[in-house]
């Protein structure tokens, strides 16, 4: 009996430690925390964040002294960032802080954030960790240079016909692609036959399948990898027609090198690009014999290496990424050749090429000069492709679309033959991303761009919620098409996220407020207290005509624990009301009740329709950017952001500002900022829990 | 019973293996004759709860529990403390066929540690729990489970050391690794499981390029050693996984190597690939579950049913004509108490399924394999809708080798750790532990 149930509000699990002694305050300007922010937390604050006991009181602000009772806390500093600056508190019902001396406790609440980062040195630690799979295929095909996939997966969503060209800056007015998770059989694309792949890893809770925490070994999986590397040199596709490293790899001399120093020179290139590091005399030696003592019992050259080969593709120097020690408790830069890793794991989804393997051996990488014009290269190389077969759909969440299945009998134009219509629908704003990063856009046309890619299915949607007779499954034609009704185009308003956000028969509004809140601003709520009921029906068993959707969820606002959470997210949703379950414009509910989209944004933008939102949106640009950034900052270092990454974060956003926010100035950022190119060590104890 | 406090534990800790004079006997018999069949244990997740009235003794007229977080909500059984004749509730009924081998358990509790999702937390460390922050800066109390801890005693003699297997057929990835696994070699360290009843099936029983696998183990674990030395304390800490993978496929390809006469008898066949009604899905992953305890493949597996929450509807075949999501309609037992009573029904029906087919295979001595099995059914909820980490269902069929009573319910004094009963099957199976996690004791009343 007695177990205490999960708290919903977002700083609530912060318990604040006892005060600190109070050191001098700064001499020259006075204290902040005592002058300025120690009144309003008094005036403002305190009656819940008090003493414990109060309502919400596991965050405790009437204990604050001085600044250096701030300072030790930098979580604590970021979330105070984070409720003051989008009007979350106080809480409704409370009056507001007024604008400018909200804007005043933010502006000195960043500073400490700051200076409480700066104070520490070093930056949250990125453990290391196995590919993924995505990044497994990936690597084994750059690495044996194969002109086919090696396994077909699902995650890549976006099936492209040959229309991905980065090196020209532009993306054709008219393409074709297709959808592989709910297209015709995935098996259309050109792989090897006879290699499966292992079982897709799933994601971190607000994160990306690229994080250490959720990629881990077992038998089960170090078996997988075995028969895989078997499976991939043992497959009938994989041959001198397909890989380009092939003559090298499995050929032996015929002009007298010696079996032995051909096979030496082959695994050191090919173990130093595996590896991602100059392969050393050790390790070298023990593959050499390995491949030798294979030969000399008999085995054929080419077997000989594909055994080789095999063993290599399960070596952890190959399945892990990591970076070397210093001494526990050290922190520094990553070296050269780190610094490619994460490079290519970043913006390729794969093992480097031998031009950054080049330039880390000489040592130059790490020269910002040279840093950004690597990965300007890699921007245009077509390998970013797969960082757009993995970002803008984790980003997006649009692996929920694959399982949206609205009512049939209410949408039946949602179904035609074995498909639905989201198969187009999840196609649209992925093409949207690619141009955004393929002709170098500011990410604010990923909000609100003027443009869109379209099918005949999804123009015929748009319009009136039908679909045309004939529809292609499988390579689906799409047009660059402008789009001069706001209320249409970019990541939000399109169909694949409002069917997604959505019930079978009816919309989701908070399910829609928590997608925004998490996506678009990068401020996830916490998950609802498992304890608290669904609104009636909101599974999407009913109708929506029982009474307006406002109402029932005025019930959100009763209680403060859900106030302080359901006040930020439920007017997100709401301000999309008028797209329904599966994304069609509609201006009234069935019952012919009105649809009210209206609401207030960030505290301060009043705003009647979606259009209004996105100008909202569009005039705080910095908000939008900084929460991007975040999603880029945490993709890239494939860990989970902290306040000691804020500053980082905050530099990002400002250098990328000048040229209006543009996708490749802000990744360049994020590969020139602090946390991607530092390391650290942290001392543990012997059990070895971080 | 009598619950052994924490604080005498401590002190029976420090004072090194503490064998009590039950366990010496037990220990005693097993180095007893040949014969003697081994004990396997086993364990069937039901995900998001049941509901209460159910499944419960005397709650059938109870009322719906509510949602308010002020813990009014959760409801306590009225049973009294102690041990009864079973009574079989509506969700029960199915056990009817094996009444006799089953023993209902209630009133265990988890502790629930704030600061992460009650469902992932009630899935993950429904075999571990662990003390609350017990385990340093993780956020969950989950250590190495059950299984894990058991088939280190007893895992050596067998091919797989456990096996893990999953119903979760779902193909979005909507929910983290917490939410979709009980089974964890520790912290953080996930011990996964296979959802294919054709993977399986290949797995256990499929041939093995064992000479291949043997040639590069060496060259890739000498890397593993190499590397190991250029990493960090946390990083080796994590890359122990890789150690342990690799020992682990090399004893077991040993292992199959001695067995592959013997598994060739076994009868059954390759499952094809096809699309399974779920009951045929779960029953046929329950066949393979029972073939690789019958053979000695292993003698520890669990089998998650279907993960926690994961809205994404699921359809049971004739129990609905459509997919229903199990985790949305759990919050609505007002609405769809009926369907959610028809969904904890057909669990019980699988569990009992799986069950007979073990009760049919005889093994030495007059006795069957469930006989020698201790299979608990359970769920990380004492309610779906109330979330409640106490009073948790729980049925064990089988007694361990004639070492636990069957046929009776049992009701436990309010607050007494689910971890007492994994304590107490860790002894069954001969484990010498003194503590498991949270555990305050040993659940005695179910001690033949």
């Amino acid at each position: 009996m007695g177990n205490p149930l999960p708290n919903c509000t977002r700083v609530g699990f912060l318990a604040v430690a006892a005060v600190c002694v109070a050191p001098a305050a700064e001499a020259a300007s006075g204290d902040v925390v005592a002058e300025l922010l120690g009144p309003v937390f008094r005036q403002r604050c305190v009656q819940c964040h008090g003493e414990a006991g109060s309502p919400a009181g596991e965050v405790d602000l009437a204990a604050l002294r001085s600044s250096a009772d701030l300072l030790g806390k930098p979580n604590l500093i970021r979330d105070l960032v984070s409720v003051l600056d989008a009007g979350v508190m106080p809480p409704p019902g409370a009056p507001a802080l007024q604008g400018e001396q909200r804007d005043a406790l933010v502006a000195e609440l960043r500073r400490l954030l700051h200076a409480a980062a700066a104070s520490r040195k070093n930056l949250p630690r990125t453990p290391m960790r196995r590919m993924n799979r995505f990044q497994y295929g990936n690597a084994v095909q750059d690495l044996l240079e194969l002109s086919v996939d090696v396994f077909a997966l699902p995650e890549r969503m976006l099936r492209d016909y040959d229309y991905f060209r980065p090196e020209t800056g532009k993306m054709p007015d008219s393409l074709k692609a297709g959808s592989r998770p709910l297209g015709k059989s995935q098996l259309i694309d050109k792989r090897l036959a006879g290699v499966a792949p292992f079982p897709q890893d799933l994601r971190a809770e607000h994160g990306y399948d690229n994080r250490g925490d959720h990629l881990t070994m077992s038998p089960l999986l170090l078996e997988a990898f075995l028969k895989l590397g078997r499976s991939i040199v043992d497959s009938v596709d994989f041959s001198q027609v397909t890989s380009g490293a092939w003559e090298r790899l499995f050929v032996p001399d015929s002009a007298g090198q010696g079996t032995e120093s051909r096979i030496r020179a082959a695994l050191r290139r090919f173990l130093s690009r595996a590896f991602r590091r100059p392969a050393s005399e050790d390790l070298l030696d023990r593959y050499v014999a390995h491949a030798m003592a294979r030969i000399e019992s008999g085995e054929p050259y080419a077997d000989a290496m594909k055994g080789v080969i095999s063993a290599a593709l399960a070596s952890p120097r190959f399945l892990y990424l990591y970076e070397s020690a210093g001494p526990d408790g050290s922190a520094g830069r990553i070296d050269d050749f780190e610094l490619a890793s994460r490079l290519s794991f970043f913006l390729w989804g794969s093992i480097p090429d031998e031009e950054l393997l080049d330039l880390a051996g000489q040592g130059r990488l790490l020269d910002p000069a040279v840093l950004r014009g690597q990965v300007e290269r890699m921007m245009r190389d077509a390998r970013v492709k797969r960082f757009c077969d993995s970002f803008p759909s984790q980003w997006l969440q649009l692996e929920r679309i694959v399982s949206s299945v609205p009512d049939p009998d209410r949408f039946p134009a949602f179904y035609f033959a074995k498909f639905r219509s989201s198969m187009h629908m999840m196609l649209e704003p992925l093409l949207l991303f690619e141009t955004v990063l393929v002709e170098d856009r500011p990410i604010l046309d990923l909000v609100d761009p003027g443009f869109s890619y379209r099918s005949d299915l999804l123009e015929s949607w748009y319009r009136d919620g039908t679909r045309p007779q004939k529809v292609p499954p499988v390579a689906i034609p799409f047009r660059r098409v402008p789009v001069t009704d706001r209320r249409q185009g970019g990541v939000i308003t399109n169909a694949a996220v409002m069917t997604m956000t959505s019930g079978p028969a009816r919309t989701n509004p908070i399910t829609r407020g928590a997608w925004i809140a998490g996506v678009i601003f990068n401020d996830p709520p916490d998950p609802p207290p498992a304890d608290v009921p669904l609104l009636p029906q909101e599974d999407g068993a009913g109708s929506e005509e029982d009474a307006t959707l406002r109402e029932r969820f005025a019930l959100h606002r009763t209680e403060a624990a859900c106030a302080s959470c359901h006040a930020q997210i439920d007017p997100l949703g709401f301000a999309l009301e008028n797209y329904g379950p599966t994304g069609v414009w509609r201006d009234a509910y069935d019952s012919g009740q009105a649809v009210d989209p209206a609401g207030v944004l960030f505290g301060s933008y009043e705003f009647r329709d979606i259009v209004e939102f996105k100008d909202a949106v569009l005039a705080e640009k910095e908000r939008f950017a900084r929460a991007f950034a975040g999603h880029l900052l945490e993709f890239a270092l494939a860990r989970d952001l902290e306040a000691a990454d804020e500053p980082a974060l905050d530099r990002i956003v400002d250098r990328s500002a000048g040229g209006g926010y543009r996708i490749r100035e802000m990744m360049v950022q994020v590969a020139l900022s602090e946390p991607f190119l530092s390391k650290y060590s942290p001392v543990l104890s012997e059990k070895g829990s971080l | 019973m009598r619950v052994t406090s924490r604080r005498a534990f401590l002190r029976g800790a420090g004072a090194g293996a503490l064998a009590l004079p039950w366990l010496e006997s037990l220990a005693a018999a097993d180095r007893g004759p040949a014969a003697r069949p081994p004990r396997r244990l086993a364990f069937y997740y039901v995900p998001i709860g049941v509901v209460r009235r159910g499944f419960f003794p005397g709650e059938r007229d109870a009322g719906l529990p509510a949602f308010n977080g002020d813990l009014s909500a959760i409801v306590e059984t009225r049973t009294e403390v102690g041990s009864h004749p079973i009574q079989l509730a509506r969700t029960l009924e199915p056990l009817e066929a094996v009444r006799e081998k089953v023993t209902l358990i209630t009133g265990l509790d988890r502790t629930f540690q704030n600061g992460t999702d009650v469902h992932a937390q009630c899935a993950s460390c429904f075999l571990s729990s662990a003390v609350p922050f017990g385990v340093p800066t993780s956020a969950w109390p989950l250590d190495r489970t059950l299984d894990h801890v058991v088939a280190d005693e007893v895992g050596d003699a067998t091919p797989f050391r456990t096996l893990e297997l999953s119903c979760n057929s779902h193909r979005d990835n909507l929910e983290s690794i917490y939410f979709d696994n009980i089974s964890w070699y520790g912290t953080g360290h996930l011990a996964p499981s296979i959802r294919d009843p054709r993977k399986a099936y290949r797995r256990l029983f499929g041939i093995q390029e064992v000479r291949e696998y043997r040639n590069i183990t060496d060259i890739v674990l000498e890397d593993a050693r190499s590397l190991r030395r250029e990493l960090g304390t946390g990083d080796r800490h994590k890359f122990a996984e890789f150690f342990d993978s690799v020992r682990a496929i090399e004893e077991r390809m040993d292992k199959l190597e001695r067995m592959k006469a013997e598994l060739s008898r076994v009868s059954i066949s390759e499952p094809a690939e096809a699309y399974l009604p779920r009951g045929d899905y779960i029953r046929l992953m329950g066949d393979l579950m029972v073939a690789a305890l019958q053979t000695g493949l292993t003698r520890v597996a669990t089998f998650m049913v279907g993960p926690e929450r994961w809205n994404t509807p699921f359809m049971f075949e004739g129990l609905f004509d459509k997919p229903v999501s199990h985790h949305l309609m759990s919050h609505e037992q007002a609405e769809f108490g009926d369907q959610l009573l028809q969904i904890d029904r057909f669990h019980m029906e699988q569990f009992v399924y799986i069950a007979r087919k073990m009760d049919a295979i005889e093994e030495a001595g007059g006795t069957t394999l469930l006989d020698n099995t201790v299979f608990t059914y359970g769920s990380g909820l004492g309610d779906g809708a109330t979330h409640q980490y106490t009073d948790l269902p729980i049925v064990v069929a089988g007694s361990g080798g004639g070492r636990l009573i069957s046929g009776r319910h049992l009701h436990c004094p309010d607050g007494t750790p689910l971890a007492n009963l994994w304590l107490t099957q860790a002894r069954v199976m001969g484990v010498g532990l003194e503590r498991f996690a949270d555990s305050t004791g040993l659940v005695t009343q179910v001690l033949a």
